[in-house]
């Protein structure tokens, strides 16, 4: 087989293949993993964040552990998950009015207008989302624009860990999203049918014949 | 492994033809599956011998843990620490969420116990699609009859016609939580739903969102769930056992609470299963594409406990599993793929079967090309090409998931082919359950992947997403109906349990003389396994 380098996983020094993800690396170990792991290796689930220094430099930086290929030298450490305690309860419900959008916004996240622009939050980003820019849009008020850019966010929440402000910006992003679909979505193929279904129309006839053909 | 054709003659026959010939097929679809099907192989069905489907037929590694013993003794209850609440929903996907928030919805107390973390699943890692049948053309009736067809005729024919008829009313409810779906036109007709096609429909019928719907529906549901004031969530909490009273009813159960490494017993007037497949297992040493948790832990303690089982030898293998590089094999290229004109091909540079024929035909030939040495070998790595060239530079716009896959294995999919080979992707059969997701046992039910019967033995692609939010939905209306009618009989908190089942299931173990010192259910995949932390003398101190 091929060489092998070392890396160091939560203090401990493992030995890796090259070629392999951080995940798997870890996977290999004498203790079973109960966290940080999900989809392994699509890179949606955003359980694996982690922290990662190279050898030789200073700084370390957020990874996805499922996303990122092992180098001779590194040091990594996980980050669990917790629920932070300082969340602003809304339901979905409270999201339909949409002439209420901008207080509405204010008051579920007061924080947003704290933000010191200092790019923590798009520094930690493994999916690179301009997650500040994300902020000040939804600050001043264009709110279709900044929901726009969390798109493909995996709610993996380092942008939330790294704001100094509480800002949670990935969760903001995402009331945003949720906000535009439940305000503006209303599919009239899908109304014409529910308003079929009410009616009683349309009910299945269990027994139908299908034809047992193989293709 | 069998005789293969390295890769880079493959490549070479493969550049050879400007449109790869298609080999004459040699066996029928049917001989195709008997003779390559993974189902089919002779070691990949056994009888169970115990429990309530014995003398029903099961893939031996799963019955082997469904004939397993407990992990815990009622020592271990002794020092735990205790819980109660009207509705106890297990596990943390699409099915898990949907039944804690509709129970929630219908006024009952929910706790929502998770393996890892709540949206860490297979429900996160859906691509392609769900089905609902809106277009003015289409109908539930055609919904059915495909998947009616599509399972070989197997469903049962009840929970079929209620998941086609809830279509509409889950995505009207997805919406209304705030899931958004592709258009084809956002400003005609309220917004223009795109409808894509999937293998065995009459009809375009999934709706998507991009190719990540399932981390669409998810971070939705997750959201949800985490700020609704009804539900409480115990994440890192994986059930290790049910609990029963002695009319052998389900009175909620044991979880492992990893964080403080101690068990907790949660009593609970209805307990919902919704923890998902069994990929993780490797049946028949394949490769998964399923999530980390897929353990089959559900399957276990619901039969354990006395809740039938169905189709447990019926599984998924997904044609197109990532062979090569190792380290992502198993990871899975969408149907869609080969519905934008990606080809299979094998080492001699031919083609080998219609590329969308049923998933199941598809595995099948693939297996077969490898088992007759015209497969290829990659780093010790066995499978077919996926030639993507024809989908064009257009390819990592119209489908980002497969390109950033294609990027994690270092191949520009527009110039070279991937190398594929089958992967184990869906449990068909599973818990039996009524309309309603309620099983053979009082107090127990089921959703979602964990059970069986809505999709015969096969499932068609997008009917997953759309059978877990349906019945779970119904599974979390029905137990909060039923929590609520226990309330108004006793307004004491729901009486607590023990494990008594265990013991009678012990029993037949010993008489049926089976090993008794194999331990289920599994919770984590890997080599090493969790050591339970036992109470001692010193537990009393830890509070
Ligand atoms: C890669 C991939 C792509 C797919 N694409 C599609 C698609 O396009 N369309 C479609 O319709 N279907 C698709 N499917 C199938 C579909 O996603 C699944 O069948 C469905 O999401 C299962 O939902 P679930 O809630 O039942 O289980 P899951 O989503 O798997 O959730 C199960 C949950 O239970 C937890 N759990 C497990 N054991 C325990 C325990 N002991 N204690 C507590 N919790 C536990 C797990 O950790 C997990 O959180 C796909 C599947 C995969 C893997
Ligand atoms: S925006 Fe935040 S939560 Fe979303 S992917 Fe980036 S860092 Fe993760
Ligand atoms: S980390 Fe917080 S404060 Fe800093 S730029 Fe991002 S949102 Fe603003
Ligand atoms: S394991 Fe899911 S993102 Fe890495």
């Amino acid at each position: 087989m091929s060489e092998t380098i070392r890396i160091s996983i939560d203090g401990k020094v493992v030995d890796a293949t090259p070629g392999n993800s951080i995940l798997h690396t870890r996977l290999e170990g004498d203790t079973p993993l109960t966290a940080n792991i999900g989809c392994m290796g699509q890179g949606v689930c955003g359980s694996c964040r982690c922290l990662v220094r190279k050898a030789g430099e200073r700084s370390a930086e957020t990874r996805l552990a499922c996303e990122t290929t092992v180098e001779d030298g590194m040091q990594v450490s996980f980050i669990d998950y917790y629920l932070p305690n300082h969340v602003h309860h809304y339901r979905p419900h409270d999201l339909r009015d949409g002439w209420q959008a901008l207080p509405q916004l204010q008051q579920t996240f007061p924080e947003l207008a704290h933000c010191r622009h200092c790019s923590g939050c798009d520094r930690a980003c493994p999916r690179h989302i301009p997650v500040q820019q994300g902020m000040a849009l939804a600050a001043s008020g264009q709110l279709e624009a900044a929901a726009a850019l969390f798109d493909a966010c995996i709610m993996c929440n380092l942008c939330t860990l790294a704001c100094p402000e509480n800002i949670r910006p990935n969760h903001v992003g995402l009331y945003l999203r949720r906000a535009q679909a439940i305000q503006n979505l209303r599919p009239g193929d899908l109304l014409r049918r529910l308003e079929q279904q009410a009616r009683g129309e349309l009910a299945i006839n269990t027994r139908s014949d299908t034809p047992r053909s193989e293709a | 492994m069998n005789s293969a054709i390295p890769y880079a003659q493959a490549l070479t026959n493969l550049t050879a033809h400007a449109q790869p010939p298609l080999r004459p097929a040699e066996l029928s679809r049917s001989a195709l599956l008997a003779q390559y099907h993974p189902d089919s192989d002779a070691n990949a069905s056994t009888l169970l011998q115990i429990g309530p489907s014995r003398g029903q037929a099961c893939h031996p590694q799963l019955a082997a843990l469904l004939q397993s013993n407990a992990l815990i003794d009622g020592f271990d209850l002794a020092g735990a620490e205790q819980r109660s609440t009207d509705v106890l929903v297990i596990g943390g996907g699409g099915a898990g969420a949907a039944a804690a928030l509709t129970a929630a919805r219908s006024g009952a107390q929910v706790m929502l116990a998770s393996k890892l973390r709540l949206g860490d699943s297979n429900t996160v890692m859906a691509e392609g699609g769900i089905q609902a049948a809106l277009a003015a053309s289409d109908s539930p009736q055609q919904h059915f009859d495909d998947a009616m067809r599509g399972g070989h005729q197997c469903a049962n024919p009840q929970l079929l016609a209620q998941m086609a008829s809830d279509a509409p009313g889950v995505i009207r409810w997805l919406i209304e939580l705030g899931m958004h779906f592709d258009l084809e036109d956002p400003l005609s007709d309220g917004g223009k739903l795109r409808y894509k096609q999937a293998g065995g429909c009459s009809q375009r019928r999934i709706l998507c969102y991009r190719d990540y719907t399932g981390l669409e529906m998810m971070r939705v549901l997750r959201e949800t769930v985490e700020l609704d004031p009804a539900i409480s969530l115990l994440n890192r909490c994986p059930v290790v056992e049910l609990l029963s009273h002695e009319d052998g009813s389900c009175a909620g159960a044991v979880l492992y609470d990893l964080e403080y490494q101690r068990f907790m017993v949660v009593s609970a007037r209805q307990t919902i299963l919704a923890t998902g497949g069994c990929g993780r297992l490797h049946l028949q040493g394949f490769p998964t594409s399923n999530h980390y948790g897929a353990t089959a832990d559900g399957l276990v303690l619901a039969y354990r406990l006395g809740a039938g089982l169905r189709d447990m030898d019926a599984f998924q293998y997904h044609p197109t599993g990532v062979a090569w590089p190792q380290r992502l094999r198993g990871g899975l290229i969408s149907e869609a793929a080969r519905s934008g004109g990606a080809l299979l091909v094998n080492g001699l540079g031919e083609r080998f079967i219609e590329e969308l024929a049923p998933r199941d035909v598809v595995s099948a030939a693939i297996l077969r090309e490898c088992a007759a040495g015209r497969g290829i070998e990659r780093n010790g790595q066995l499978g077919v090409f996926l030639d993507t060239r024809a989908l064009g530079p257009e390819l990592a716009q119209r489908l980002p998931a497969l390109q950033h896959l294609a990027d994690k294995c270092g191949i520009d999919p527009s110039r070279e082919p991937m190398l594929i080979y089958p992967t184990l992707h869906y449990q068909n059969g599973g818990v039996v359950i009524d309309g309603n997701g309620q099983t053979e046992v009082p107090g127990l039910l089921c959703a979602g992947e964990i059970t069986g019967g809505i999709h015969g033995r096969n499932r068609l692609m997008g009917n997953a997403l759309l059978d877990i939010l349906a019945f779970g939905r119904r599974a979390g209306r029905q137990a909060a109906r039923l929590a609520q009618a226990a309330r108004h009989k006793s307004s004491l908190p729901p009486l607590r349990g023990g494990i008594e089942h265990v013991y009678r299931w012990q029993r037949q173990l010993a008489l049926a003389g089976l090993d008794a010192s194999v331990q289920a259910p599994l919770l984590y995949p890997g080599q090493a396994r969790l050591a339970l932390h036992r109470p001692t003398g010193t537990r009393a101190q830890e509070k």
